[in-house]
């Protein structure tokens, strides 16, 4: 009995008065930073939507952040944000309680979590417009200026279009060569960045982390870059546009294969190899026949895309159709520029079509 | 007289990387041409034990011998040679669905025939006449290039004999053959099974859920429990009430929904 009234009861009343008032305090401002924050994005979305500064015409988004209200609105989310603790569910009487921060099976915004997970959505989304310099005004007032280019685009002119549709042939056959290439050395190398197949020996492991790895970077470095490198390589022309997307399918080509060779069935290549084949046997009866339709698939839609990234490597001296393009958007000759975008569109919604459905006959 | 003894498991132990302790010191002894049954609870350790014997698992612990060689230390081509001795049936069948029946039966011989040729599915004459033989004996010869997984179940398992026959082994491995199988057709694979042991004199080590299976086709039977075994004899002495003694009241041993 004594030891029950020394710590439900009387001792320090004063330390727990203390320590109920910092929580209420913590809670109180939590939800002051939470609606203060909600108030301030409020406010600066009206303002970049509604409100365009005097005297200049296109209100940066820096100069929205200057008119905010801080003040004014972090004094009402102070009010607010008291009120919200007397109907006793805020998000900060949740921070500050002392088991409340996740609590399982509460719906989100009964607990602390769920409000943090709102207001770094909120804030990401506030910040994503600063730094991409949004700028709905210009937006919606300066159509004007790109009525010209539209147009051009609306009547093609037929000066470009024999050179057009032979370069077109040429991109089609720079996206064909560069995935004909990619194809055996990714086929040979997807069984070595493929997890099911290197578990066993040290040696596999390794392999498996070198070639996944090299292959990602490979990946990262976008197809344009690689153009720029093997244009000082093996200088201007579509083959340059070759080799960028050869390394490019490879990487990608090699990601496909090997998540298509994990989820094979393991059963008829633990069939073959328990009758004594070698690896090679193991590997061509045990998996391959299983890879083969996935496979074709994925290599149709990898050409697919090449033809579509090689119109913007040809932009900067890779071949095929950009290659003309690119002078005439300089100039702004958009009569001969619509007839290109229009072939390359054509091409390409073409290509996708037959992809599809060729892809679809395999699967 | 007591024959060769094909398999000899000793003290064998297997941990998975999971932490399961799928078997537990497990001896055991197979004489050549016995028909052994593994009978077990699903999770009780069958497919490890099995799959330890052609090295699909390799054991923790312990030897296995298959005519005296050392199958659990063997590597590379010495072990190539030691599972071309012992062939596997699966539950799952696990043939090449997209090659053909002939195919399928040919790939039993990848042990011994090697090379670019038989990458290039051509292989010699004489293997794919004997290819022919095995897929008489099954009685699929008929059937011989249609797709695998254009047949029936049955159909399919009975190519994965004709297979396993193909591999000219002197151990067959039947892992639940017919647990996937309807009820009607379990006789009909089993026969066929029944046959490599009885007219090729091979010995068959063949886990299964039914008793009535195991008292059919087995010449002995070996009960697991948690990876150990547990009981050991004569199909007559495996009677319903010894094996609710060592299973539980709840097994029942003709529904593999229990034992699978
Ligand atoms: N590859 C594996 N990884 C981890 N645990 C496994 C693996 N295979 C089997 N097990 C576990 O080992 C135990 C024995 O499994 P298994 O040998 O398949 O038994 P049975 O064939 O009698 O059903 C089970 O508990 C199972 O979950
Ligand atoms: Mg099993």
């Amino acid at each position: 009995m004594k030891r029950c009234l020394r710590e439900g009861g009387d001792v320090k009343p004063v330390a727990r008065l203390t320590q109920r008032l910092t929580a209420r305090g913590t809670a109180l401002l939590v939800d002051a930073l939470l609606v203060a924050s909600v108030l301030l994005m409020a406010q600066f979305l009206w303002l970049c939507l509604f409100v365009p500064v005097a005297g200049t015409p296109l209100p940066s988004a820096r100069d929205v952040l200057e008119r905010l209200s801080y003040g004014a609105l972090s004094g009402v989310a102070v009010l607010l944000a008291a009120a919200w603790q007397l109907w006793d569910r805020s998000p900060g009487t949740a921070f500050a309680a002392p088991r409340g921060h996740s609590a399982p099976g509460k719906p989100w915004d009964e607990t602390f979590s769920g409000f943090f997970l709102l207001i770094f959505v909120e804030l990401t989304f506030f910040t994503g417009w600063l730094v991409t310099e949004v700028d709905l005004h210009q937006l919606f007032t300066n159509f004007h200026k790109a009525e010209g280019i539209l147009r051009g685009l609306l009547h093609p002119s037929g000066a470009v279009l024999f050179e057009g549709l032979i370069l077109l042939l040429q991109t089609i056959y720079l996206a064909f060569m560069a995935t004909a290439f990619a194809i055996p050395i990714a086929f040979v190398m997807s069984f070595m960045a493929a997890r099911n197949l290197t578990r066993k020996t040290a040696k596999a492991r390794f392999l498996y982390v070198f070639v996944r790895s090299v292959m990602n970077f490979a990946r990262a470095v976008e197809p344009l870059v690689w153009a720029l490198v093997f244009i000082s390589w093996v200088g201007i022309g579509p083959f340059a546009g070759v080799l960028a997307l050869f390394i490019h399918s490879v990487a990608s080509l090699v990601k496909l294969y090997s998540e298509q060779i994990e989820s094979i069935d393991p059963g008829p290549m633990e069939a073959i190899t328990g009758t004594g084949a070698s690896l090679l046997a193991v590997l061509r009866y045990g998996i391959v026949p299983q890879i083969v339709p996935p496979f074709l698939s994925y290599t149709i839609y990898r050409w697919d895309i090449n033809v579509r990234m090689s119109t913007i490597i040809g932009f900067v001296g890779g071949g095929g159709i950009g290659y003309i393009l690119k002078p005439r958007v300089d100039l702004g000759e958009w009569g001969e520029v619509g007839t290109l975008v229009l072939l390359i569109a054509v091409t390409v919604w073409a290509l996708d079509v037959i992809s599809a459905r060729v892809r679809e006959r395999i699967v | 007289m007591t024959g060769t003894i094909a398999v000899r498991v000793s003290n064998v132990s297997k941990v998975y990387p999971n932490g399961v302790k799928a078997l537990d010191r497990v001896s055991l002894e197979v004489a050549e041409g016995e028909f052994l049954a593994v009978l077990g609870l699903s999770g009780s350790g069958k497919s490890t034990l099995l799959r330890s014997i052609n090295r699909l698992v390799d054991p923790s612990e312990g030897t296995i011998e298959l005519f005296g060689r050392d199958v659990t230390r063997a590597e590379g081509k010495a072990l190539r040679a030691l599972r071309g001795e012992a062939a596997m049936i699966f539950q799952q069948f696990n043939l090449v669905k997209r090659h053909s029946v002939l195919t399928n039966v040919l790939t039993g011989a990848l042990g011994r025939v090697g090379g670019l040729r038989s990458l290039l599915m051509s292989f010699p004459d004489d293997e794919v006449a004997y290819a022919r033989a095995c897929l008489k004996r099954v009685g699929l010869d008929d059937r011989a290039s249609s797709r695998a997984d254009a047949l029936s179940g049955g159909q399919q398992q009975r190519v994965a004999i004709a297979r396993a026959l193909m591999q000219k082994p002197r151990v067959v491995l039947a892992d639940e053959p017919v647990a996937s199988l309807d009820p009607a057709l379990r006789h009909s694979v089993m026969r066929h099974i029944e046959a490599l042991n009885r007219d090729e004199g091979l010995t068959v080590l063949c886990s299964l859920h039914d008793l009535d299976l195991v008292t059919r086709y087995a010449t002995r039977v070996v009960a697991l429990r948690e990876g150990k075994v547990v009981h050991e004899g004569p199909p007559s002495a495996f009677t319903k009430a010894l094996l609710h003694d060592i299973y539980g009241q709840d097994a029942h041993f003709d529904h593999e929904e229990v034992l699978a």
